[in-house]
């Protein structure tokens, strides 16, 4: 009997090595570029039609874009309009991924922590750039909460600096540890449904209530991850 | 790369009390059973995976910058036009129906001023008219009042006429036929004359 966790073991499908370093293309990856499919495919074809009064499919795909642009737009402002492709790419990403998922038989690529990671990387290194290219070393004073008297500044300083450079570990691990735990508990108690036999029923019905749960945590933590970068975007651009 | 595995192995310990918890006996010997604690703490996949996530992210970053957002703001910002386009459109027309209104009831008012004045009009030649003819009825009965009074007048005078020369005659012959003496007419006539007159 296999370990609940045995199921993010990575497997290549297509063994490839370059310079020595292992890039197989592995069933995570197989799942991504599919996420990156089912999204394309998502937002062209609903949109095919350019309806004035959309249907159901160009209503959701109409709908993400707003959602992702009011987020932007409320917590960065207009400022934030030339990210938007990237926020939004991110989102549609990080949805999809954590959505097929759900599949039975499918791999999430987002329960891999240094996928998760490395888009937190990403996000952490960009609105750090950002930040400096556009306030110079007056960023810095984001480590400083305006207001606080002066004498706080040894204990908020630091505190601020840490909570600052724990961002990409935060927001990635948030990602993955959701992503994990859910299907590491689905794993374990689709376990009992095997090995309860007809008594297996009762586990049934509580995987069948986690998967709707896990559906919207696929969801919410999207939302979190898109939401936080937005946030972090806001203080490069707007400090605080 | 000692630390690194001690990490991996906390970690994987952790998941494998909460597991373990959950299910005591099917799952601890399993895990116990499996060489590496999380398999997402192996690096040696991290190369791969970091690849393939910059290479299919890339392309979607791409395919939703160049394709899919141009065509769904595309879309929005024609219905916005649209709409604008609509509002506008309502709004000029309400503007012209509005316009058509006041003419309309600028007309109405003049047509209604209008008619008042005809009636007028109308009311006060009738009036005239009958004035006229009253004033005609009433010149006809004076002309036929006077006539009237003149003939009665003549009639009168003819009567007193009359009435003198047979008072004269009757005089006369009651003198003669009294005193015998014949009154000569121009007597008579200035006798009565003077009686009448006295009397009168």
């Amino acid at each position: 009997m296999a370990s609940p966790v045995e199921q993010f073991k990575l497997k290549p499908l297509v063994p490839l090595e370059i310079g020595g370093v292992d890039l197989s293309f592995t069933q995570s990856s197989l799942w991504m570029v599919i996420a990156v499919a089912v999204a394309t495919v998502f937002l062209t074809a609903a949109m095919r039609g350019r309806s004035l009064v959309p249907g159901r499919w160009q209503s959701m795909a109409e709908l993400s874009y707003e959602f992702v642009a009011n987020m932007l737009r409320e917590n960065v402002g207009s400022e934030g309009r030339k990210y938007f492709p990237f926020v939004f790419s991110l989102f549609m990403f990080i949805l999809t991924a954590n959505l097929l998922g759900m599949i039975p038989g499918a791999y999430t690529s987002t329960s891999q922590i240094i996928v998760t990671f490395a888009m937190a990387f990403v996000v952490f290194i960009g609105v750090t750039v950002i930040g400096l290219a556009r306030h110079g070393l007056h960023f810095f004073s984001l480590f400083f909460p305006t207001g606080a008297p002066v004498y706080m500044a040894p204990i908020l300083v630091p505190i601020e600096i840490i909570s600052y450079f724990v961002r990409p570990i935060s927001l990635s691990v948030r990602l993955f540890a959701n992503m994990m735990a859910g299907h590491t508990m689905l794993k374990v108690f689709g376990s009992f449904v095997v090995a309860l036999g007809i008594f297996g029923v009762a586990p049934m019905v509580l995987i069948v209530a986690l998967m709707g749960l896990e559906i919207l945590v696929a969801f919410l933590q999207a939302y979190v991850f898109t939401i936080l970068t937005c946030l972090y975007l806001n203080d490069a651009i707007n400090l605080h | 790369m000692t630390r690194i595995t001690a990490w991996a192995k906390v970690l994987g310990v952790g998941v494998g009390i909460g597991v373990a918890t959950a299910t005591p006996v099917l799952v601890t010997p399993a895990l116990a059973s499996s060489e590496v604690g999380l398999p997402q703490l192996d690096f040696s996949t991290y190369p791969t995976q970091v690849f393939w996530l910059v290479v299919s992210f890339a392309i979607l970053y791409l395919l939703m910058s160049q394709v899919a957002i141009p065509r769904i703001s595309e879309v929005l910002e024609g219905r916005q036009e649209r709409i604008a386009n609509d509002l506008d459109k309502a709004s000029k027309l309400r503007d012209e129906s509005e316009q058509v209104r006041a003419e309309y009831e600028k007309a109405l008012t003049a047509a209604r001023g209008e008619a008042h004045e005809q009636l007028r009009q109308a009311a006060e030649k009738m009036a005239t008219e009958t004035a006229d003819e009253e004033a005609k009825a009433g010149a006809t009965v004076a002309t036929k009042v006077n006539e009237a009074e003149a003939r009665i007048e003549q009639a009168r005078s003819e009567a007193l006429t009359n009435v003198r020369s047979v008072a004269g005659e009757v005089a006369g012959d009651a003198v003669r036929k009294l005193i015998g003496v014949d009154v000569s007419e121009g007597d008579l006539d200035k006798a009565v004359g003077q009686a009448m007159e006295g009397q009168a």
